[in-house]
């Protein structure tokens, strides 16, 4: 019950709506004694023959009235409580949400999306749950627990109602129970379909190898296995699930022996009257619901605890990367500088580059090349501050880059990341996504420089045609253009190309470096490649091997002296060298 | 608007026919599931008439002797007791039934899907495939395992409840049969309105989803860009629609779901009370009957709420349904054999006049005709878009084309049965997917009668054992996340082996040679050159330098074969395939010569 406590602060913020929702629970809960008390009596006066017409009159228009308000303070606290539960959801989702773009990128390296969008839907359902049926059950099981019993005693018998209560409690013991072997099981048949799932999807992506090896036969045979196991799994889900119904009707059917048996012999004594026994049957019908009830809560109020504590551990991690205090608010330019002793990534015990010096003019081309692995990424992402450097500095324009505001830093920066991300809009709205505001020249101006433009062009709806999972499907090279159109259109102090022309083939990657430098003169570019063409003009290259700078100089600098680059460039032209030999 | 309802409700209809179709197999089964609620059914009735029967004989009587009671008693207690046991095996002979269903319908969809051409995956996201398979037969299993059964065992139960009231006294049975049309009355209310706002929220919640995972997957995007605030507000106003769809929800749900049958609950009890307090006034009545009748009421509305609470999940069902069977009925299958030719001995291929579009409008291949013969490499060359990946989709089966004709051996390519196509042609895809399972698995796929012999012999043709060797397990080492700890060089060993491992006759490369380190390159290049021998071999090469020993290479330029010949050949043609290749290897003097 301790998520209650925990949710203290939404229930003081939304005060009325609980405190009223609670009320009209609590009334409907005393409501609900009513009719059973009237059959009861009028089943009484019909014994005794002293039923009239007028008696009856009232009796059915009380019932009417007592119906009528049920229905009326039903609907309202469902609007009170289940309505707050809902708001709860979603000022949660938008915390997180805030939560989420505020966090760095060491975050998002440490959680998979899986996992965060497990915690905003599933967590999030959980604690709506919690506060919404959670409370209803707590109060109202209560409630009309209290009430059912308090008039079973009271205004019938006490004896009797301790009779009928034995049985009662087996069945909260039992189909809690129940719960938790059902839990558990299902928890077996959900990873079953999870795993069906996974191999779907690994058939689906994978068709072409399945249909190039004339496998559909056998991999259908693969499917049925593991949809077996989906049947295996949930029929023992079943056999639990099917205990719920018979347990609960055999407990009340004991119940109602007993306070027949019982009360029949009441009524022979003369303690009670038929009516009463009539009406005592009735409310030990109502007071199944509320003993259902108080299993189910302490399985709602569980889950609850343990995805509120989940997401609030998730809001509670802090960005790494944060401004400092009286950071700059300016927008850096000029020469970049790099001095960096060591960079380890938090959680990882290996340093990823060591002793990167280097200084970069303004309105330079600088290329970076290297074997996979070796670094190249991590030196761009520190300057865009995604990671901090540890052990070192950075400095742009004479500041370090920390002295500056980080969104000031990124407004300097237009970075095309390795793997080209599209959302699922327009393509217009992707290459304005930097500025959501700008006119269509601007956007085409972008695009051509990145040598999109005549592509765009040829799609039935142009720069409005959608992109993404619902749109069409793009190739690599074209969203590589696209990312880099984007970047572009801020027309930036610093563009970084990360490894962003590896799927456009050779004639457009001289095509986009070619506009590059019409269009970008005084501008400063970074550029990581496999390729060596796409660096092979710029005015500083780096060779960065396991971490550290192996090499630095012009194409015609490297070329003069033996090492990595020299070697990988011939070899990249050995075979043909040796045919033209010149 | 009221046509579209009806054929909506048609619709619905058919969608439901077509799925309890699937229950046919199971009719002996279900024979039984059905004798089984009968008999808790009849055990439900019986027991209230007991009581009847105990309280207008014995008790207003006063008449308490021992016998008679401790037979109703026993019988009570006894009905109740197998009652318990028989509906356990009730419930659950139902749910099994529905779970079989649905691994039918699973199954059917999932050899549908393998069964589509590639332009059915093109046109069609592959998570929304996987949906179909999966989620929306779960949709599906819901709705058998809940809704039918609930509706079955809740209108049994309805139906006997009534006869026993009839059994009782007709006239107050009658009477209380009003109840029916109201509560038809709400639940149709219900569902339609539900069905709105239900489908309306779960929109707006996939829309929230779709959202938010889009935006976490591009947060780093969305941060190098600044666009954080704009992304908050605009998530923070789909979540807003989300909540008011939520909230229209409950409105709904607390006009017409438990409390306006609690409402109808009460109703019905000021019926049988009026009337018994009207005939009393006549002449005694009987209390037993009374509260029987009251008794029955009181199980009477469970199953009614039950229904009513399931009513949603049998709108999404039908509507996850009607998608399922959109799949079953798609028509674009794979392109057919007509399996006249039998074998495939030499290896030779001739394209002859082909021409080809996915779209039916643009033609990404025109008249292109060539010759491989048996154990030739013919290389396809051009840039992005300009129709190799086309061709190698025609020769695979992959799509059908109309125009012009590829023969194998002299025969139609359309003529061979399915199966020797496939164990004739090898494939290697540019990008090697690994399945889920151990390098061997990998290796041999689903021929599980392939020696660990046999796949390590492919594995060494490829020169892929020695680091298989250094794997934790060796052949046996897991892949995890499709081989994501490897490199994409040691994978496209891995993908090298499997085509080896089902030794075809003729080799099909798709751009198998790019996006490698140059160093891992090398052991592919060696690799590629065993495999080609003696085998007629297509390939498509991004690196020009991987295919200078082609005995035909064919340029292509926007669908059409521009220029053809071997390496020198071209070379001294001086045309697009000399301008590819300086470009290509940056022989800068040389780029001035043409250009100038």
């Amino acid at each position: 019950m301790k998520v209650f406590l925990d949710l203290m602060w939404f229930f003081k913020q939304e005060k009325k709506a609980y405190i009223t929702g609670v009320l009209l629970l609590l009334i409907v809960a005393f409501l609900q004694l009513v009719p059973p008390k009237v059959i009861g009596l009028v089943v009484d006066h019909i014994e005794q023959g002293s039923l009239t017409m007028k008696m009856l009159g009232t009796y059915l228009l009380l019932l009417v009235g007592v119906a009528l308000m049920m229905y009326i303070l039903r609907y309202y606290w469902r609007i009170m409580i289940f309505g707050s539960a809902v708001k709860l959801s979603m000022q949660l989702r938008n915390r997180l949400f805030h939560h989420f773009t505020s966090m760095s990128q060491s975050f998002y390296q440490r959680r998979r999306t899986g996992d965060l969008m497990a915690h905003a839907t599933n967590d999030i359902q959980a604690i709506q749950q919690t506060a919404g049926v959670g409370v209803l059950t707590f109060v109202d099981s209560l409630s009309t627990g209290g009430f059912v019993i308090l008039a079973m005693a009271f205004t019938i018998s006490w004896k009797l109602t301790l009779i009928s209560l034995i049985p009662m409690p087996f069945m909260a013991v039992l189909t809690s129970w129940y719960g938790t072997l059902l839990h558990k099981r299902f928890h077996l048949a959900q990873e079953a379909f999870s795993s069906l799932n996974d191999k779907t999807q690994e058939s689906i992506t994978g068709i072409k190898v399945i249909k190039t090896f004339g496998q559909e036969k056998e991999d259908i045979e693969d499917f049925r296995k593991q949809s077996n196991d989906v049947v295996d799994k949930n029929i023992s889900v079943a056999r639990v699930d099917s205990l719920f119904d018979p347990t609960i009707s055999i407990i009340v059917g004991i119940s109602f022996f007993l306070s027949l048996t019982f009360g029949a012999r009441y009524v022979i004594n003369g303690e009670l009257t038929i009516g009463q026994l009539v009406s005592f049957t009735t409310y030990l019908g109502l007071l199944i619901w509320p003993m259902l009830a108080f299993g189910w809560l302490f399985n709602i109020v569980e889950r609850g605890r343990a995805s509120y504590d989940r997401v609030i551990a998730l809001l509670n991690e802090k960005a790494d990367i944060v401004n400092e205090e009286a950071a700059l608010n300016a927008t850096p330019s000029g020469d970049i500088q790099y001095e960096i002793q060591q960079f380890t990534y938090p959680n990882e015990a290996e340093p990823i580059l060591q002793d990167i010096h280097f200084e970069l003019k303004r309105g330079q081309t600088l290329g970076i090349v290297g074997k996979t692995g070796a670094g190249k990424t991590t030196l761009l992402k520190l300057l865009i501050r995604e990671y901090d450097v540890t052990n070192g500095q950075i400095t742009f324009g004479g500041n370090q880059i920390t002295r500056y505001e980080i969104d000031k830093l990124r407004e300097a920066v237009g970075y095309v990341p390795q793997d080209h991300f599209l959302f699922s809009a327009t393509i217009g709205e992707n290459i304005s996504f930097a500025k959501p505001l700008c006119d269509k020249e601007e956007i085409q101006a972008a695009a051509k420089i990145a040598n999109i433009h005549n592509d765009i062009t040829q799609f039935t709806d142009g720069y409005d045609t959608v992109v993404g999972e619902r749109g069409v499907s793009l190739s690599g090279g074209q969203k590589q253009r696209i990312s880099i159109a984007r970047a572009l259109l801020l027309n930036p102090e610093v563009l970084i190309l990360d490894d962003s022309l590896s799927a456009v083939d050779a004639k457009t990657e001289e095509a986009i470096l070619t506009s590059l430098k019409e269009n970008r003169e005084g501008k400063t570019t970074i550029i990581t490649s496999h390729r060596l063409s796409a660096i092979q003009h710029a005015d500083l290259i780096i060779v960065i091997d396991n971490g550290q700078i192996a090499q630095s100089g012009t194409h015609d600098t490297l070329m003069d002296q033996e090492g990595w680059y020299k070697e990988m460039y011939l070899r990249q032209q050995l075979e043909d060298l040796v045919e033209h030999g010149g | 608007m009221e046509n579209q309802q009806l054929s909506e409700g048609k619709q619905q209809w058919k969608v439901l026919v077509r799925l309890l179709a699937y229950a046919k197999p199971h009719t002996k089964t279900i024979g039984l599931a059905f004798c089984l609620l009968i008999l808790t059914t009849v055990g439900d009735i019986l027991g209230p008439i007991l009581v009847k029967v105990f309280i207008d004989d014995y008790l207003k009587p006063r008449n308490l002797s021992f016998e008679p009671l401790f037979m109703l008693g026993t019988a009570y207690l006894g009905i109740q007791i197998l009652n318990v046991i028989i509906s356990y095996f009730q419930l659950l002979k139902f749910q099994e039934i529905a779970l079989k269903i649905i691994q039918e319908i699973r199954i059917d969809v999932f050899s549908k899907v393998q069964s589509l051409g590639l332009k059915f995956f093109d046109k069609t996201p592959a998570g929304s495939i996987v949906s179909r398979v999966t989620n929306d037969t779960e949709a599906i299993k819901d709705m058998f395992v809940t809704v039918l059964v609930t509706f079955i065992q809740s209108g049994f139960l309805i139906t006997g409840i009534f006869i026993a009231m009839f059994i009782l006294d007709v006239k107050l049975a009658l009477f209380c049969l009003v109840i029916l049309p109201v509560i038809f009355f709400i639940m149709s209310l219900y569902r339609k309105l539900s069905s709105k706002f239900y489908h309306d929220m779960r929109e707006r919640l996939s829309q929230l989803n779709a959202k938010l995972s889009e935006s976490i997957q591009g947060m780093g995007i969305i941060q190098v860009f600044r666009q954080e605030k704009r992304m908050r507000e605009e998530f923070g106003v789909t979540n807003e629609k989300h909540y008011t769809a939520g909230m229209r929800n409950i409105k709904v749900d607390g006009l017409l779901l438990r409390p306006a049958i609690d409402l109808v609950y009460v109703g019905a009890l000021i019926i049988v009370l009026s009337y018994f307090g009207v005939s009393s006034f006549e002449s005694p009545i009987q209390i037993g009957v009374l509260y029987a009748f009251v008794n029955y009421l009181d199980r009477f509305f469970e199953p009614v709420n039950n229904m009513m609470m399931r009513l949603s999940l049998y709108q999404q069902a039908i509507v996850a349904a009607s998608r399922v069977f959109n799949v079953l009925d798609e028509q674009e299958v794979s392109p057919s054999q007509k399996e006249t030719a039998n074998k495939i001995q030499e290896g030779e291929i001739e394209f002859r006049d082909v021409s080809f579009s996915y779209d039916g409008k643009r033609d990404v291949l025109k008249n292109i005709s060539f010759t491989a013969k048996p154990g030739e490499t013919v290389a396809l060359v051009g840039h992005t878009g300009s129709g190799k990946s086309s061709i190698i989709n025609l020769m695979m089966r992959f799509y059908e084309f109309e125009s012009g004709e590829i023969l194998v051996d002299g025969h139609s390519i359309k003529e061979y049965p399915e199966k020797e196509l496939r164990k004739k042609l090898g494939l290697v895809l540019q990008d090697p997917f690994l399945f889920f399972g151990t390098v061997a698995d990998n290796i041999r796929l689903h021929n599980e009668k392939m020696s660990m012999e046999e796949v390590e012999a492919a594995a060494k043709f490829v020169q892929a054992h020695p680091f298989i060797e250094k794997l934790e397990g060796g052949y046996e080492h897991q892949m995890v996340e499709r081989g994501s700890t490897l490199s994409s060089g040691q994978r496209q060993l891995i993908a090298f082996a499997r085509t080896v491992a089902a030794s075809p006759k003729i080799l099909i490369l798709d751009e198998a040679t790019a996006n490698i380190d140059t160093e891992t390159e090398e052991a592919i290049q060696e690799a590629l050159a065993r495999m080609r021998k003696g085998r007629t071999t297509i390939a498509i090469a991004h690196r020009l330098s991987t295919i200078q020993d082609a005995e035909l290479i064919l340029v292509l330029h926007q669908g059409e074969i521009v220029e053809r010949g071997s390496h020198q050949e071209l070379l001294s043609l001086r045309g697009l395939y000399y301008k590819m290749y300086l470009l290509q290897n940056n022989l800068a003097d040389r780029i001035e010569d043409v250009v100038s």
